[in-house]
């Protein structure tokens, strides 16, 4: 997790990471219109570069192909449009539903951006403290269950290892049956180890009271001043960007005609608030990276 | 009336109505939005009713215990892409119950997405992992098929094929056709179709060689410390 160190945004309150994500990929899921989704493309983008940096380069040229073949798959299946460009298999293949399938398209590799930047910003322990007390049972059962996968996966090389030194484990050169078998083992001895502890650890809970009385839960983060504004200006653009969609200044179809919700006058105002939005976190790290700038050249 | 049944009830016929009704209004391509409100709606029950029955530290931990196997699993076994989470989801099912059954598969689809990253497909996810161990806990309680290994190989692989692969296909129509007719859904049900076999594959040999000695393991635990049984107090 390098890029969430230093990145300012995924400094904030969880409850703030979790609204902004929720707002920003629930937009990219409906809002087609290209323009949105260009705004769309370029919030996720630079964010995703930003946390991720050569590694976000590679991601964002891996996802051309996919792109480029959604695109162009889409009029195969959806054969509404009014230009007909060729036909396929005796089915027209039309400008419109090329353009459509690159929306569609678009509208994927947002989303995948989008919840590129999420697994990086909104950690396994900010998602269990921001539920901790809404759903108290599950969330202690997604802590143990995310605890012990690692001890899981050591306790499965240990087993393998034990197992070979013996001369009973499967190696490289084992057909794949003995690797079935070999691994059914593991598992099986895995499972009595894993359970066997599951008890001891139940009995010990209980022992120091657990269920006895209602749970309190350490909360490690604390809504700031910060936090509280940038929540309400998430909420309040966010409430701008819904309120403009559902008055249609988001609009867009595609089959059988092209149609655009012009961009003018009032409408723009659903647009800015969109960018604005999307920049959020994009402009807290930026922020961050000037301040940083100017204190150190200050010494 | 308990208050989950209420809750329940609340969002089979409140919640779900409503977002279709919203899906009619939004403009635009709405299928994937309302598709994955409603999938999560769908688990909002199931999850109130573990919350509402206070489980007791032990059931916690061992269901803990089965959700991190399943997602383990796959270290265990040197075989590459060799899935056996549906295999451990089902045996908790036939072991625990239908609802135990899908809690361990909802759990381990959101907790192995935690390594794996998560995405648009998560929620899908934890509801066709969880139907995995609803299902089997469903069938097996009912004692509709032995509790014998080739059955539930059977059983397991079907399930897979037929049930829990077209729920995670699903997904893929509403976030990538523009046009969702009988054609389309086909082609799409059968590009997804030699991953969903080669994972009932993975299922039917789990379960055949090790499904009966991990049920015992499990009604053997049930039995000497007397866990989830209904009406005990399953200290």
């Amino acid at each position: 997790m390098r890029g969430s160190d230093r990145d300012a945004f995924s400094k904030r309150h969880p409850l703030v990471n979790f609204v902004f994500f929720i707002g920003a990929i629930g937009c990219a899921a409906v809002i087609q219109h290209p323009v949105y989704l260009l705004a769309g493309a370029i919030g996720a983008g630079s964010y995703h570069l930003l946390l991720n940096g050569r590694k976000g380069w590679r991601m964002i040229l891996g996802m051309i192909p996919m792109f480029l073949f959604l695109t162009a798959v889409n009029p195969l299946f959806n054969i509404y449009g009014a230009t007909v460009l060729f036909h396929v298999f005796g089915r027209p293949y039309t400008m419109e539903a090329l353009m459509y399938g690159a929306a569609i398209a678009a509208v994927f590799m947002v989303m995948l951006l989008w919840f590129g930047c999420y697994n990086v910003v909104l950690t396994s322990d900010k998602f269990t403290s921001l539920f901790g007390d809404l759903i108290p049972a599950l969330s202690l059962l997604l802590v143990m269950v995310l605890r012990m996968i690692p001890n899981f996966l050591r306790k499965a090389k240990q087993l393998m290892g034990a197992r070979r030194s013996i001369g009973k484990g499967a190696g490289e050169e084992s057909t794949t049956k003995e690797k079935l078998s070999d691994g059914m083992t593991v598992l099986s001895a895995l499972t009595d180890w894993a359970l066997e502890g599951s008890v001891i650890t139940g009995d010990s809970m209980r022992a120091r009271g657990y269920g006895v009385a209602k749970r309190t839960s350490f909360q490690i983060y604390r809504m700031t001043c910060m936090d509280w504004t940038l929540l309400a200006l998430i909420s309040l653009l966010l409430a701008v960007v819904i309120g403009f969609a559902a008055g249609g200044s988001t609009a867009a179809s595609f089959t059988p005609d092209l149609f655009f919700a012009p961009i003018a006058g009032w409408d723009a105002l659903g647009l800015i608030a969109y960018c604005l939005f999307l920049l959020i976190p994009t402009a807290l790290h930026v922020k961050e990276a000037i301040q940083w700038h100017i204190s150190r050249s200050k010494i | 009336m308990k208050k989950s049944k209420i809750a329940t009830l609340i969002v089979l016929f409140g919640l779900i109505p409503g977002t279709l009704y919203l899906g009619t209004r939004l403009s635009g391509r709405s299928y994937y939005l309302v598709g994955t409100l409603m999938v999560i709606e769908l688990l909002i029950p199931f999850f109130l009713a573990f919350e509402g029955r206070r489980p007791q530290a032990r059931e916690l931990v061992t269901i803990a215990v089965l959700c991190a196997i399943a997602v383990a699993g796959r270290a265990a076994i040197p075989i590459p892409n060799f899935k056996a989470i549906f295999a451990i989801i089902m045996i908790s099912g036939i072991a625990f119950g239908p609802e135990s059954g899908f809690l361990v598969g909802a759990v381990s689809a959101l907790a192995s997405n935690f390594f794996y990253g998560q995405g648009p497909y998560t929620p899908w996810q934890m509801l066709g992992y969880g139907v995995a161990g609803l299902l089997a806990g469903f069938v097996f309680s009912k004692n509709w098929i032995a509790r014998k290994p080739l059955p539930m190989a059977v059983f397991g692989a079907v399930c897979v094929v037929l049930v829990v692969g077209p729920i995670l296909d699903l997904s893929d129509i509403f976030l990538k056709l523009t046009q969702i007719d009988l054609a389309a859904v086909v082609v799409v049900f059968a590009a997804g179709l030699p991953v969903n076999v080669s994972q009932a594959v993975c299922t039917f040999l789990t379960l055949l060689l090790i499904g009966k000695p991990l049920l015992e393991k499990l009604d053997r635990l049930k039995e000497k410390y007397g866990m989830m049984e209904a009406g005990g107090d399953g200290i």
